[in-house]
């Protein structure tokens, strides 16, 4: 990899990190519950970067919201909020992106296996969060599930969905550059 | 939307100001650790600290509270789901929904570390050059192998950069979508990919060009530090710090008894 593909990269990496820690207050008002796009640019990231990058780009994320930068949803940042009840899901992003992008690396770039590879990662997604969730809580696993991972299924199903076009307009353009 | 993010800094010469950096990182994770079980009395305390650190250092309070209004909201948000789902003597009964004693003071435990936490955020990055955050990381990932300093630093000091552009991009878009009746449309796929794609799009331009622009200008990972000092007075500040946390532990521990 020459040294101009990958500034590129950097930078391209960086953007989805941030557009992960703008999603957390970007949101679409429909309904009742509004839909919060930050898993969904998770999603992305994998679809676009690929495994590598898409991994460097949220652990740099989950770094920077570490550090104390306030790039959590709520505004919130800091080493409490990954050891905290919803850290699991934080922390789960990081396999998820990898496996998204894995997937869809390998199966060359397909819609079919683009909805499997975003199924895969978003069911890593809640296996990490809501064990940790279940394990800092202490509440049993059906009020953990119905606390941690019912009320969010119908919205990830649309991002999924929105996830698959909008993959397959944005790649021509990152490849063109 | 723009001036939703808190991240920006103010130049002076207070003793934040001049204080290490790494220090400073330090202090916060202290901090964020020892307010994460905090119960009334030492919150208090932390919020005694942080009111004169923000006198210290000229904060306005007008900005901080325009800089937070949408996390007020939030708050508001998080306040009412501990009041309404805590169960225990009810204080307030309407319609069958009970507002709790339990969960009123769990709800302002809550919001009240959520905002100072976010408070001690605020006093970082108004007080710190990017340049000296950047350097400061690169310092504390040194001594891990496999982990690309530079390049992280770099990354950072990047998100930092891009979010105040995503939020301009993204108002400009859904206006632009509004202006043109989107919200007729129920579809909800629709809609995100109306948002989604422009805004990407007009980002990935922007991210393009800065890389354009950091080869035109030689961006290599082999490059010459900004240097970093500590003098005595970050050891004091340290110590200050650690003396602050471990007060604040131990009147947790007595609070906790009764």
């Amino acid at each position: 990899m020459n040294s101009s593909t990958q500034i590129r990269m950097t930078a391209y990496a960086s953007l989805l990190a941030a557009l992960t820690a703008a999603g957390a207050y970007l949101s679409i008002p429909i309904g009742p519950v509004p839909i919060v796009l930050q898993n969904f640019f998770i999603l992305l990231t994998g679809l676009l970067l690929g495994s590598r990058w898409g991994f460097a780009s949220v652990a740099i994320y989950l770094l920077a919201g570490a550090c104390g930068f306030p790039v959590f949803s709520g505004g919130t940042g800091g080493f409490g909020r990954i050891i905290g009840p919803t850290g699991g899901y934080l922390v789960g992003y990081l396999p998820a992106v990898y496996i998204i992008g894995a997937i869809s690396e390998k199966t060359g770039q397909k819609a079919v296996f683009d909805v499997i590879a975003m199924c895969c990662g978003s069911i890593i997604v809640y296996v990490f969060g809501v064990a940790w969730l279940k394990v800092l809580t202490g509440m049993s696993w059906s009020n953990t599930l119905a606390v941690g991972m019912f009320p969010f299924i119908p919205g990830d199903a649309l991002k999924i969905a929105a996830a698959v076009p909008i993959a397959k307009t944005l790649r021509p353009i990152m490849r063109k550059w | 939307m723009a001036e939703l993010t808190p991240f920006s800094y103010r130049p002076g010469v207070s003793v934040l100001h001049l204080q290490d950096v790494r220090f400073k990182l330090v202090f916060i994770v202290f901090i964020s650790i020892a307010s994460m079980k905090a119960c009334f009395m030492s919150l208090s305390v932390l919020s005694f600290a942080l009111f004169s650190a923000i006198l210290i250092i000229h904060l306005p309070f007008k900005s901080i509270l325009k800089e937070l209004r949408y996390f007020f909201v939030f708050l508001i948000f998080v306040f009412a789901a501990r009041a309404l789902c805590t169960s225990g003597t009810p204080l307030i009964e309407f319609m069958g929904i009970d507002v709790t004693l339990q969960g009123m003071y769990d709800g302002t435990l809550v919001c009240w570390r959520m905002l100072l936490v976010v408070l001690v955020g605020l006093l970082f990055v108004s007080t710190t050059r990017s340049s000296e955050t950047r350097a400061a990381i690169e310092w504390f990932l040194n001594p891990f192998p496999f982990i690309p300093g530079k390049r992280v630093a770099t990354m950072m000091s990047l998100i930092v950069r891009f979010i105040p552009v995503i939020f301009k991009q993204a108002k400009e878009t859904s206006d632009a979508q509004r202006a043109r009746g989107v919200e007729n449309r129920k579809n909800p796929v629709y809609r995100l990919m109306k948002l989604a794609v422009p805004l990407i799009r007009r980002t990935f331009e922007s991210a393009d060009k800065l890389a354009v622009a950091m080869e035109a200008r030689c961006y290599s990972e082999k490059r010459i530090n900004t240097k970093l000092y500590a003098n005595r007075s970050d050891w004091i500040a340290l110590f200050l710090v650690l003396c602050l946390c471990v007060l604040l532990s131990v009147i947790d521990m007595f609070e906790c008894l009764y």
